[in-house]
């Protein structure tokens, strides 16, 4: 299984995010992370959706399905090589009085996450990185009782210099328009 | 196109449309009336209700205008606007109410998707204050749509009637034609609008830009696969026919004396009296055109999208053969068959950019191998359809001595089973824009209200209905609105108290287990003539030519019901699964 991160850029219109799903719903495909936000362009929309899937072949019909939906300007499939991407993840944990102190200067300085809150029996830890990076802080602080934790979906952008206005919107997958 | 050149969704057209009898300012529902008419509709398929009433009451003072066809059931106006469709290739226009006459629609959009066919559903829905409260007939029709739409939205606004209408329309028509449903809440209907009614055309969207002119590279590209082709093959799919596509067909194939089979959708493009035209594709297509597909050395697809019932089994596919594929939906490239010179764009203007770059050619020798095949398929099939020895009347004979007395050029609208493949294989189309079924979505019931719908479109051509028991039962209440609108279509029923496809399947696979497939029929005749239509039904050989005679001489609605053997089998055969070069041939 590879995992693919889909971008798509929509009008921002009521429904959109219905149109998109029932397309990966059709064809049996789960959506392993969503972020929707507007882009630098007024009214317009960016979908980033990640997916793991055995068939290259598979997710560029799906890129091309995507396409056909009226709203959507442009959709570009990319393998992980192909961008720079994060996520960010949120962990309570528990501190209560006499158990082991958090140990604040390896979580600043070895993983590169931060105290955003204190409380007197927990303290919330902000971490930004790749799932990867995220699950290996989860694995460090989890001894320390974890009270709820949550991860966003994956943002993205492509490494390739081009800017969206350069594109066409089949440029990233050989697309026959 | 870069996202900074223009944030509106529409760019505007040529000449706006401004209403001038009506100068004060209007509400919502006499501007969807003005918008159907500044987009030329003539004729809406419908049928009132609550949330729609506000439109029905406009739609009373336009009637000089519009003509209103009062179906009996919503999936009825959904074929009819399909059959209007297919035929005029313009848009099809239903109007229904929400809840239980949308959702009735369905079917028929499903339909129209799958068969790219133009169509604009206008459904009333409950007040918007009332949305997501369950309100009586409120039904999430936006969410139900969106997989069976080309587009679909909601609007809550009076003001955006006309820019959303003329929206829906090039949306439908534009590119790979498809439906689009547009859902008006019952307030938006009944507000003023707070300007004055505009209607402009929609040109151009943002986010929209069928292509239509192939790239020249990929022109290039094709060409030189069919220039060094031996054994080209040429198939001719549904989108010849929306493009209008069929006189650069023709040129294309006397240049390069390529031979050419039809799909399904794609019959009557081509005349059967063609040299160059070898039949018909797929799972009950010809003998020929099957095998030798795994035989050719290029398949050059035109306007059709590989169905599983034009491949059979796709890994023994047309292996040896390379493709030139022309369409105009990018996402149907590669989709099932790979094209090694994929074309896309509108298949007429793509032809018609072929043509300069193809070589003269002669293909004697590799059309004739179709020949041979013709011959065993006609010895071994055809003929003993078509004279029978039997005592009971064969399908065949029915469509082949129809197809005789209408000089091949009648428009016929089929149903879905067994009557729908004999007829693709026995009439012997001559004309093009003349052969209208439920391809894709095989959605029984269908023929009935597309056949009206044809004739709307095509009053001037003789419409015949080829229908079976099963399908007629499905949407028999049609007779009711063919009758009040007094359209002369011709019905044939070929009944053989089965539902036959179901039943062929049933005694070749399935080891002649009949589950469920026996029909006790009413007196269809009686039913007729209860709705005012008049009918006979034909029992006897003897009887066959004067009862077809009858029927094509009524100039009123004719309901002609022919009893059939009851145990026919459509050969030739691809079963499923299997590859089309093994077809059965009995």
């Amino acid at each position: 299984m590879t995992s693919y991160t889909i971008c798509v850029f929509t009008e921002n219109t009521i429904g959109i995010l219905n149109k998109i799903t029932t397309i990966f719903t059709r064809r049996r495909i789960n959506i392993e992370s969503l972020t929707v936000s507007e882009t630098e362009r007024k009214g317009i929309s960016r979908f980033t959706i990640v997916i793991r899937h055995e068939s290259r072949d598979a997710v560029e019909k799906l890129v091309r399905q995507i396409r056909k939906i009226i709203e959507v300007l442009a959709v570009f499939g990319y393998l992980n090589e192909d961008i720079a991407y994060n996520e960010i993840a949120l962990f309570k944990v528990s501190t209560p009085i006499g158990a082991k102190p958090l140990d604040i200067e390896t979580i600043n300085k070895a993983y590169k996450a931060w105290v955003v809150y204190w409380h007197l029996t927990y303290v919330i830890i902000q971490k930004t990185g790749t799932e990867e990076e995220i699950f290996e802080f989860f694995d460090y602080i989890k001894p320390h009782e974890i009270l709820e934790f949550v991860r966003s979906g994956r943002v993205a952008v492509s490494k390739s210099p081009q800017t969206l206005v350069d594109y066409l919107p089949e440029a990233e997958w050989e697309y026959y328009q | 196109m870069g996202f900074n050149e223009n944030q509106t969704a529409t760019i505007q057209g040529a000449e706006p449309v401004v209403s001038v009898a009506k100068p004060e300012l209007i509400n919502g529902s006499h501007a969807v009336i003005q918008s159907l008419i500044a987009e030329g509709v003539k004729t809406i398929f419908g049928y009132p209700g609550g949330a729609i009433m506000p439109v029905y009451d406009a739609i009373y003072d336009y009637q000089d205008q519009v003509n209103h066809i009062l179906v009996r059931h919503e999936q009825g106006a959904a074929h009819a606007a399909e059959g209007f469709a297919r035929i005029t290739g313009e848009v099809g226009v239903c109007l229904v109410t929400s809840g239980p006459g949308a959702t009735n629609l369905v079917t028929g959009i499903a339909d129209a998707i799958i068969d790219s066919t133009p169509m604009v559903c206008i459904i009333g829905q409950v007040a918007s204050h009332l949305l997501g409260t369950d309100a009586f007939q409120e039904t999430d029709v936006m969410g139900i749509t969106i997989p069976i739409t080309k587009w679909n939205y909601q609007i809550t606004n009076a003001d955006e009637i006309p820019e959303i209408i003329a929206k829906a329309f090039y949306i439908a028509k534009s590119g790979r034609p498809g439906p689009v449903l547009i859902d008006i809440t019952k307030d938006a209907q009944q507000k003023l609008m707070t300007k004055p009614f505009v209607h402009k055309k929609t040109e151009k969207l943002l986010s929209y830009h069928p292509r239509l002119a192939p790239k020249d590279e990929q022109l290039a590209a094709a060409a030189k696969l069919i220039n060094q082709a031996k054994r080209p093959f040429l198939f001719v799919g549904h989108g010849v026919q929306i493009s209008g596509a069929e006189q650069e067909l023709i040129k294309f194939i006397e240049k390069t004396d390529i031979p050419a089979a039809s799909t399904l959708l794609g019959l009557s493009s081509m005349s059967v009296d063609h040299p160059n035209y070898m039949g018909w594709l797929g799972m009950h297509g010809n003998y020929g055109t099957n095998v030798l597909t795994n035989q050719c050395d290029l398949i050059i697809a035109v306007g059709m999208r590989f169905d599983d019932r034009v491949t059979g089994d796709l890994s023994r596919y047309a292996k040896q053969a390379k493709v030139v594929h022309i369409e105009i939906d990018p996402a149907e490239i590669d989709k099932i068959v790979k094209a090694d010179a994929p074309v896309v764009g509108d298949a007429k203007i793509a032809l018609e950019m072929l043509l300069p770059l193809v070589n003269e050619n002669n293909h004697e020798a590799w059309k004739a191998e179709f020949k041979k095949y013709d011959l065993i398929e006609d010895e071994k099939i055809t003929q003993p359809e078509l004279a029978p020895t039997t005592e009971k009347i064969k399908m065949a004979e029915v469509i082949r001595t129809l197809s005789d007395k209408t000089k091949g050029e009648a428009v016929i609208v089929a149903d879905v089973g067994q009557h729908q493949m004999m007829t693709a294989r026995y009439y012997q189309f001559k004309k093009p824009s003349s052969f209208i079924t439920s391809g894709g979505l095989g959605t029984m019931g269908y023929a009935l209200p597309a056949s009206f719908g044809a004739k709307v479109g095509a009053p001037d051509r003789e419409v015949v209905a080829m229908i079976g028991d099963g399908c007629f039962q499905m949407t028999i209440q049609e007779l009711g609105t063919i009758a009040q609108s007094g359209l002369p279509v011709k019905i044939i029923i070929l009944n053989n108290n089965f539902l036959g496809m179901v039943r062929q399947w049933q005694q070749l696979f399935h080891q002649k287990r009949y589950s469920f497939v026996e029909l006790q029929n009413p007196d269809f005749i009686t039913i007729a003539k209860g709705f005012g239509i008049d009918g006979h039904t034909c029992a006897k050989r003897e009887d066959l030519h004067a009862s077809l005679d009858t029927m094509l001489a009524s100039d009123k609605p004719y309901l002609l019901e022919v009893l059939v053997e009851k145990e026919e089998n459509v050969f030739p055969m691809v079963p499923t699964g299997a590859c089309v070069a093994d077809i059965r041939l009995e």
